[in-house]
């Protein structure tokens, strides 16, 4: 445990790691471009550069190690002199284009050109050297070699973190610029985080591209809810109402614009999927239920709950029956679980077999649904046997009455044998309640179908593969008259007796304290990276 | 507390009615006074033609240059749209009443454009913030300020109507402040050889001598 001193600061380090790294751990602020924690070091940019003592000139902070009794200095007049210069040549050539780029309010030259440099030009604007703009790297990424300043993060994302080496820097000198190699097109599964840690708007997503300006943008933290591997990631939604009153475009509800990779070591270090970036879009794929559709009955979900009671007075406990989705939060699953009376599955497929199985060597899951484990740990998998048991069950009469929440698989297609197995458990069911998020046509015959809010569209923990539980926040507003599976499920409770708070975290509280998996947490102390979950010593 | 002179509780400073007020007293002789005025001006205006009033709308007056009135949005020279949908106005605009939908423009020099660009006039309050913040001098001001119309979806201007509508040059442009700036960024193709590093679109570029060099191979 080397002793480091930043700024008059003594830091105990821990060995092997270089300055830049010890200084973001001990929140002391270095500018760099070149740097990011997960792709490797390059030194290129010339942004760190400190001050260490006993050393002639100054060495960039990412690149040297820390040793015993290093003395590093971060502010003099050398180190800013130095930022300053440095900032002055990357911003030589630049077509200063903020107006069009996307990066404009997230860059990492306007941020660090206000707090290091704030010089200007001594370089005539008409005289800057053009650059191709706008060139297709593939079917998410695009490029403006104008703006970008060759700190090779990209290059080092596809040579390291992917291993498939797509990008290169190409010439030497000025004429030094990003491309392709060959005329291969950049699309591995993987191609949307180079966008993401582009500090600057020279790679730009071909999805989110002139949708909105950043500053616009509402920042909320959550988790994807595209395969069981629960990636964390940011959503991007609007903040508010655009274009005022204008009729017909002013947002209310809110739209997600983007997501963004979040941070977290333990999952998903920094990065996102292609299929799950874009998975929000899965809820435009069809039309949303806004409100509840019936055949004649009551929605109301207290004349719900009557007719649930009365099968149960005639046919039994057993004749009403639910099924969950492993796509449900946590805290629905477990008011399913208390308002059934524990007669509630989840597996729809095969999920409980491939959830922990990768798909490739870096994030994706085979298994699409979120949150296997938890409904596992939840003691979901029980005596029903899935969708095909529950349906050669109903087709007997031995299930009568169900409640059926069902969200689209996020990421790809659900396999048509499980939508098929749905409308066959819908008609042979004497009473069946549809929660769902969008017009699906196996629906049809059920007796109500409710709007149930989506994903980003309520708060609630997943469990992922490993057992990491984790909080997925809401960002958006339900859509129409759409409401979170839980909050029905506590009203249903309410008229039965129970009385149950529908906020998130009083039923994640109460879960804890009956459920084995997840004794002695809190809802706060879940955090914004997850907790591990406590593994089963039973063997 | 005793009341003071004049029933307020509170000293109030007296009215300073001026002198001429004053001396007005309502008289049968004022009366015949007021007639007077309304005489004179009889006189003035039909004999020496010298009208304060106007026949609106058939004449209008001129405006100041520096007038808020409806938006322009400007073109370029092929008649395209200046603007680049860089969102300045919307974010500035303390009404919230400009919407736009940016798409992406065939030419990567110019890269962006705006599909929609609407101005709900009836939020509008005309405080020309949007024409400050633009950076391309592609909204200006008009001095025109006629909103009336039948129905509401008249008075949301797309960009049909801000660039073209009937009688929007007839006053010439009101607030358009950036206009020193905008001419003073035009190209200067004189300066052009005097740069030592060649632009791309010049032939010297590697990047173009070597695009050459392969074409001239195949």
């Amino acid at each position: 445990m080397p002793k480091v001193t930043i700024n008059d600061q003594v830091y105990e380090a821990a060995a092997g790691r270089t300055i830049i790294q010890v200084a973001d751990e001990f929140g002391v602020e270095i500018p760099r471009y070149c740097y990011h924690p997960d792709i490797g070091i390059e030194a290129s940019c010339r942004m760190c550069l400190v001050e260490v003592e006993k050393l002639p000139k100054l060495v960039p902070a990412c690149a040297t190690p820390t040793t015993e009794g290093m003395i590093v200095r971060t502010n003099t007049a050398r180190v800013q002199q130095a930022v300053r210069y440095a900032m002055e040549f990357l911003l030589l050539h630049h077509p200063i284009d903020c107006p069009v780029c996307d990066q404009s309010g997230e860059c990492w030259l306007q941020d660090y050109y206000m707090e290091h440099a704030g010089h200007s030009s001594r370089y005539p604007g008409t005289q800057k050297t053009r650059r191709v703009k706008a060139v297709d790297l593939g079917p998410l990424v695009k490029l403006d070699r104008e703006r970008c300043i060759l700190c090779t993060r990209c290059v080092r994302f596809t040579r390291n973190v992917t291993k498939t080496g797509e990008i290169g820097v190409f010439n030497r000198g000025h004429a030094a610029e990003i491309a392709i190699h060959g005329d291969k097109s950049f699309d591995n599964p993987y191609s949307g985080n180079v966008v993401d840690i582009c500090p600057v708007g020279a790679l730009t997503s071909v999805d989110f591209r002139f949708k909105v300006r950043s500053w616009f943008l509402k920042e909320t933290d959550s988790v994807c809810g595209g395969c069981s591997t629960g990636c964390n990631l940011r959503v991007d939604h609007s903040a508010r109402a655009l274009g005022g009153g204008i009729p017909g475009v002013t947002a209310t509800e809110g739209t997600i614009y983007r997501t963004v990779g979040r941070r977290n070591t333990a999952v998903n270090k920094s990065w996102l999927c292609d299929e799950g970036r874009l998975s929000f879009h899965t809820l435009e794929r069809w039309p949303r239920l806004r409100s509840a559709r019936t055949r004649g009955t009551s929605a109301s979900l207290d004349q719900i709950h009557q007719r649930f009671e009365s099968i149960r007075r005639e046919h039994g406990q057993a004749a009403v029956a639910a099924l969950g989705s492993a796509t449900n939060t946590n805290e629905a699953l477990f008011l399913m679980k208390k308002y059934f009376q524990g007669r509630v599955d989840f597996r729809l497929g095969n999920e409980t077999q491939t959830y922990q199985k990768q798909q490739d060597d870096l994030l994706r899951r085979l298994d699409k649904h979120p949150n296997t484990q938890g409904a596992l740990d939840l003691g979901l998998a029980g005596s029903l046997n899935g969708l095909q048991g529950i349906v050669e069950a109903a087709e007997r009469k031995q299930v009568r009455a169900m409640w059926i929440a069902f969200h689209p698989q996020l990421v790809g297609e659900d396999a048509p044998e499980i939508l098929e197995s749905l409308e066959r458990l819908v008609r042979a069911l004497d009473y069946s309640i549809v929660s769902t998020t969008h017009e699906f046509p196996w629906a049809a015959n059920a007796t109500v179908v409710l709007p149930m809010a989506a994903w980003a569209e309520e708060t609630g923990t997943y469990t992922n593969y490993s057992g990491r539980i984790q909080i997925a926040n809401r960002a958006v507003a339900p859509a129409g008259e759409s409401l979170p599976l839980h909050t029905m499920m506590s009203q249903l409770l309410g008229f039965s007796g129970t009385q149950v708070s529908p906020d998130p975290a009083a039923i994640f509280d109460w879960m804890a304290r009956e459920t084995a998996a997840y004794s002695r947490m809190t809802y706060a102390s879940i955090g914004p990276l997850g907790l591990e979950t406590i593994k089963e010593t039973v063997q | 507390m005793t009341p003071v002179r004049g029933g307020y509780a509170v000293d109030v400073p007296t009215v300073n009615v001026s002198e001429r007020a004053r001396s007005e007293q309502a008289t049968v002789l004022s009366t015949f006074r007021a007639f007077g005025v309304t005489l004179r001006r009889l006189f003035t205006s039909l004999v020496k033609r010298d009208m304060p009033t106007i026949s609106y709308p058939e004449q209008q007056r001129n405006y100041s240059e520096r007038f808020r009135g409806t938006h322009i949005l400007t073109v370029r020279d092929d008649g395209s749209l200046k603007c680049v949908a860089c969102y300045m106005c919307a974010t500035i605009c303390p009404a919230e009443c400009i919407y736009i939908e940016a798409g992406e423009h065939p030419n990567p020099e110019i890269e962006k454009f705006p599909r929609r660009f609407d101005i709900d006039m009836m939020r509008c309050i005309y405080c020309g913030f949007c024409v400050d913040a633009c950076p391309e001098e592609a909204i200006v001001m008009s001095r025109e300020h006629h909103q009336a119309a039948y129905n509401r979806d008249e008075t949301l201007y797309s960009i049909e109507k801000l660039i073209q509508r009937p009688g929007i040059n007839a006053k010439g442009p009101g607030y358009r402040p950036n206009r020193p700036f905008a001419e003073a960024k035009l190209f200067n193709p004189k300066e052009k050889d005097a740069c030592a590093y060649p632009s791309v679109t010049d032939e010297r570029h590697p990047a173009v001598l070597y695009e050459s060099m392969i074409q001239k191979r195949q």
